[in-house]
């Protein structure tokens, strides 16, 4: 389970909605298709990485509800 | 943080908000439509509208998937939350928002298992966690997070998990803005693409809205300097006399968009023929289901659920908050019997609807001053 804060105060829930957040790349998992990341606070999360292909440790992703939906290095 | 902080000096905001205020030509007040609920947290969050020029004013669109949820369809989850033996997750912020008789979360302190999790991936583990029990996802949002329902899907059937279940409420936003480009009561000059949406869809099934009602629109980040400049976008269009699509957040949305995303939602949802939307009322084609291949995972086929449309309650002027009619403080509940702790309409619920958004920032106190 990802321990990324989630919560209903008064800052962005980023389970919801138009808010995706970049992370940083750790681990990458390629037969499971999955990525550990981080964000700047140091949280942990586990990506789904099916809609940007191979990714490498160090890259930045723009993610949203578990799964990556672009590089931000790439452009 | 590498592509936050720049975004956000101050000294580059003053500069900006000088040259949209020289940009606005002499005599006019434009209406621009911020589509995207993220954009309104970001506005009041950071205070991008006390930057603005009194000749530039911000509506707040439809783009919280949260506050476009209608009564009926929270009805619904509670029915399927209360089936005996079902684990019903969600996210966070749909936990609160009230149907006709309560919250998912009232229905989980009435002894229904409702659990809240940040992706659809987690329901999916609960499920094969619990293999004996039901585990059914309440999906909701936007062409950014459908993938994320598309993909767990197609997990969830590669995986062979036999109890994992979606209730599908995913919307698309082209059909509502051209439900407000259509109304008679709303004039607007210009709009703010939404970003995040536009990651997955791209920039350009948004040319419609020039081409075809001759309004400027600039998709836009998140960040006080993307809006600013996003602002002053919009504002040298309708100076020159242009109105097309501009992408303000290259850095990240790609023009075409994302495009296994959309092959992978073409794959797992359909368009439904009508869906209704809190305040908006019913609009076609406006919302996805599961297709004919996903229907053994289809919540709404394996129970049978109320399905009752139930109207807002009287008091609550969610509708022509969604609409951008009237702001957050002028509605009648706002701050008074509807605040986010105990809210009344959706748009008070997540942080992304306007009232919270109004109201977390202190912009009531600052509204009601003014009055």
């Amino acid at each position: 389970m990802s321990d990324v804060a989630c919560g209903t105060g008064p800052d962005h829930c980023i389970t919801c909605g138009d808010v995706a957040v970049p992370l940083t790349v750790l681990q990458i998992d390629e037969l499971r298709g999955l990525a550990l990341c981080a964000t700047d606070a140091g949280a942990h999360e586990t990506v789904e990485l099916a809609l940007v292909g191979p990714v490498a440790a160090g890259e930045q992703l723009l993610v949203h509800a578990g799964v990556a939906l672009t590089r931000l290095e790439a452009r | 943080m590498k592509y936050v902080d720049e975004y956000r000096d101050a000294e580059l905001g003053q500069v900006l908000a000088g040259e949209i205020a020289a940009a606005v030509p002499a005599g006019e007040h434009l209406k621009l439509m911020e589509v995207c609920g993220g954009h309104t947290h970001s506005i009041y969050k950071y205070g991008v509208d006390d930057l603005l020029p009194d000749a530039v004013e911000l509506v707040h669109g439809p783009g919280c998937p949260v506050c476009v949820i209608p009564m009926g369809r929270v009805d619904d989850g509670i029915a399927i939350a209360h089936e005996p033996g079902v684990i019903f997750t969600c996210f966070g912020d749909m936990m609160r928002v009230p149907g006709s008789n309560g919250t998912l979360l009232e229905a989980k302190a009435q002894g229904a298992d409702v659990r809240m999790v940040y992706s659809p991936l987690d329901a999916l583990r609960i499920a094969k966690a619990n293999p004996e029990r039901d585990v059914v996802f309440f999906a909701i949002g936007f062409e950014t997070t459908a993938p994320s329902t598309a993909l767990t899907l197609l997990r969830a059937r590669a995986e062979r998990v036999p109890n994992f279940f979606v209730m599908c409420n995913h919307v698309t936003i082209l059909p509502p803005l051209r439900a407000l480009l259509e109304s008679p009561d709303l004039r607007l000059d210009g709009f703010i693409g939404p970003g995040h949406v536009c990651t997955v869809v791209g920039a350009r099934p948004f040319e419609f809205i020039p081409a075809e009602y001759g309004k400027p629109l600039v998709v836009s980040g998140f960040e006080p300097l993307d809006l600013l400049q996003s602002v002053h976008m919009i504002v040298r269009q309708l100076a020159d006399g242009r109105r097309e699509v501009e992408n303000q957040y290259a850095r990240v949305v790609p023009y075409e968009g994302n495009l296994r995303a959309l092959e992978v939602m073409a794959e797992v949802f359909e368009l439904r023929a009508h869906f209704e939307w809190r305040g908006l009322g019913f609009i076609s084609r406006s919302a996805l289901k599961l297709s004919e291949a996903f229907a053994e995972l289809d919540a709404e086929r394996r129970y049978s659920v109320p399905g009752v449309r139930v109207a807002d309650p009287k008091a609550c002027q969610c509708g022509e908050v969604l609409k951008g009619v009237i702001k957050p403080w002028e509605c009648k509940v706002f701050g008074s019997a509807c605040t986010p702790e105990r809210p009344i309409g959706t748009c008070m619920v997540s942080p992304e609807g306007a009232c919270a958004a109004y109201y977390n920032y202190g912009r009531f106190s600052r509204e009601q001053l003014a009055v």
